[in-house]
């Protein structure tokens, strides 16, 4: 894990603010990608990234994002941190490019897991979690997966897993966007009461909005004290979070703006930018 | 016909990963409520700290053991062929995009668990794992060879998937056979009249229809493919120039399994040799003795031989 000292609360919302504009020139210029379950998740990917994961270290915290499709916010944050050029971020999704649709473990080995198939990243991560005792490392496995993800029967498998074997090094984050891929959770098949059901199968469970950066550095940090069962953030979020007409609207699961929307999102990002600031 | 002792295949599975992981640390087994089943459960006693008992939970399974080889362990799933294959072709299929070191057993290959009927056979795990890039496939006959094949692919890199049969098979090979990945082995060779070709698990039927063919007048080969994907070529190419029929004999349906592949590697060449198949047709079949099953279904060395006419 890396060692900050005082957290700059104010410099984390900015490089989130930052990441949020290249995950939309990334969809925009690719013509392509999942824009509105990026923008979800996108600062607690910018927390992780810049106060938990040491990505120049051989053994380390690992963060595999089980939704792989928001791979915009997690590429926005490697660029942030040195590790993708500027001008790459334009290749998203184009031939012969390092930046594939989901994360991909031959292409870019730093995003931890090759996904593609949702309901899998779980299950790594209780496979890692459980290699990392093995090595008596004190390292962490952090998974972040969807709401609607949970949909998938694989993810509770998992879940029994990782309860039953107490694993307290593995930390699942559900990006609560409430949303799949366009039409509310609930009213798909509900996941509720999710806090309950979790717990029931052994589970530490916290609640934060996932996108105060305060929220998620207390709950992060507060949990690494915490040992005996394997530990969930329901990250209370929301799908398209920054571009208010993409907010909470199904279309913009995997929709592309067009030149008018791209701008007009461009220029809320730009006026919430001087906000930031 | 010569007699030889005969026993289970899979019943040396535990042995040799005991005895594999003595030196390896990095081994690590898991299973999915069938460790009995499948011989594994004398790791668990030896290495309790090295097993892992998942349930029966055989996808996420998978996906565990795709997490361990990330972390530079390396992971056997053992398992009735059926659920270490059948049950979980997305995410052996994201192991394989991912290019992880996991190590797969099916145990009862074909129809080698009999009696639990149509839905416990594995009759196409040949077909849906080779056609995932990366992956290795094999198919080691006796249970010499099967300990072999486990020291071939733990030490081999990238995800390998191994059938291995529970019918009990003649032991034709010594206790210090090697088992090198890719190529073929030609146990037997009396001429150019015929070749049979066949998969590890189909070891008694091509052995009695090879000595079939023979005590009634016919010259041939004896060749077990061991590795089905990478396929020798070189040995399928020179058995198909230099015998009249090759019959491909497997447990496993004939379509995308080892006849397949056969005929794969055969297209576009022109050669000496027909081609003809030994296997189960396109269909379910039904409880039973695997004998039984086998016979019924088109598995037998009279089949082998009915198919040189």
């Amino acid at each position: 894990m890396k060692t900050t000292g005082t957290i700059d609360f104010d410099s984390l919302r900015r490089i989130a603010h930052d990441n949020r504009k290249k995950i939309l020139d990334m969809v925009y210029s690719g013509g392509s990608g999942h824009i509105g379950g990026a923008l979800s998740a996108v600062d607690v990917i910018t927390y992780l990234g810049e106060c938990v994961i040491d990505y120049d270290s051989g053994e380390r915290d690992k963060f595999l994002l089980s939704k792989g499709h928001a791979v915009p916010a997690l590429y926005a944050e490697l660029h942030h941190l040195g590790y993708i050029e500027d001008g790459e971020l334009q290749t998203f999704r184009k031939i012969n490019s390092r930046l594939q649709g989901h994360t991909n473990l031959h292409h870019m080995p730093l995003t931890d897991i090759t996904t593609g198939l949702l309901g899998q990243g779980l299950s790594y991560g209780v496979g890692m979690a459980f290699a990392k005792k093995l090595k008596n490392s004190r390292d962490h496995v952090f998974v972040m997966i969807g709401d609607g993800e949970m949909h998938e029967g694989q993810i509770w498998e998992a879940l029994m897993q990782a309860g039953h074997y107490k694993l307290d090094n593995l930390i699942l984050i559900i990006d609560r966007n409430g949303l799949c891929s366009h039409q509310p959770v609930e009213n798909v098949i509900s996941i509720e009461p999710l806090r309950t059901r979790l717990e029931a199968f052994g589970w530490n469970v916290k609640e934060i909005n996932g996108h105060s950066m305060e929220e998620i550095h207390s709950c992060v940090s507060g949990l690494n004290s915490q040992f005996g069962k394997p530990k969930c953030i329901i990250s209370h979020t929301v799908k398209g979070k920054g571009i208010s007409f993409m907010e909470n609207n199904g279309k913009w699961h995997r929709n592309v703006p067009n030149e008018e929307e791209y701008k007009a999102a461009c220029e809320e990002l730009r006026l919430s930018g001087e906000e930031t600031i | 016909m010569k007699h030889y002792p005969y026993s289970v295949p899979k019943d040396v599975i535990g042995h040799k990963l005991i005895e594999i992981a003595r030196d390896n640390q990095n081994i690590v087994v898991l299973s999915s409520d069938v460790s009995v089943s499948t011989n594994v459960e004398m790791f668990r006693k030896e290495y309790p700290e090295r097993f892992f008992e998942l349930g029966i939970a055989e996808q996420s399974t998978m996906s565990i053991a795709g997490g361990f080889a990330s972390e530079g362990f390396v992971p056997v799933y053992v398992a009735l062929a059926i659920f270490s294959n059948g049950m979980t072709w997305a995410q052996t299929r994201q192991v394989c995009n991912a290019g992880l070191n996991v190590k797969i057993i099916g145990t009862h290959a074909g129809v080698d668990d009999g009696q639990d009927g149509s839905g416990h056979h594995a009759t196409e795990d040949i077909a849906i794992s080779r056609v995932l890039p990366g992956m290795t496939v094999l198919s080691p006959s006796d249970k010499y060879e099967v300990a072999a094949a486990i020291e071939a692919m733990v030490h081999h890199a990238g995800p390998v998937y191994m059938r291995v049969a529970r019918e009990e098979q003649p032991v034709i090979h010594s206790e210090n056979c090697t088992f090198p990945i890719g190529k073929a082995e030609v146990l037997k060779d009396t001429g150019d009249d015929f070749a049979v070709v066949f998969e590890g698990s189909a070891l008694k039927q091509a052995l009695e229809g090879f000595e079939l063919a023979c005590s009634r007048g016919k010259k041939g080969k004896l060749v077990s493919v061991r590795t089905i994907k990478p396929i020798d070529r070189e040995c399928i190419h020179e058995l198909a120039d230099s015998v009249d029929t090759i019959v491909v004999v497997e447990n496993h349906s004939v379509l995308g399994g080892l006849y397949s592949t056969i005929c794969e590697s055969l297209a576009g060449k022109k050669a000496r040799a027909v081609i003809k198949s030994v296997g189960f047709l396109d269909k379910f079949a039904e409880s039973g003795s695997s004998k039984d099953i086998k016979e019924k279904y088109g598995l037998s060395a009279e089949q082998v031989v009915k198919a040189m006419e």
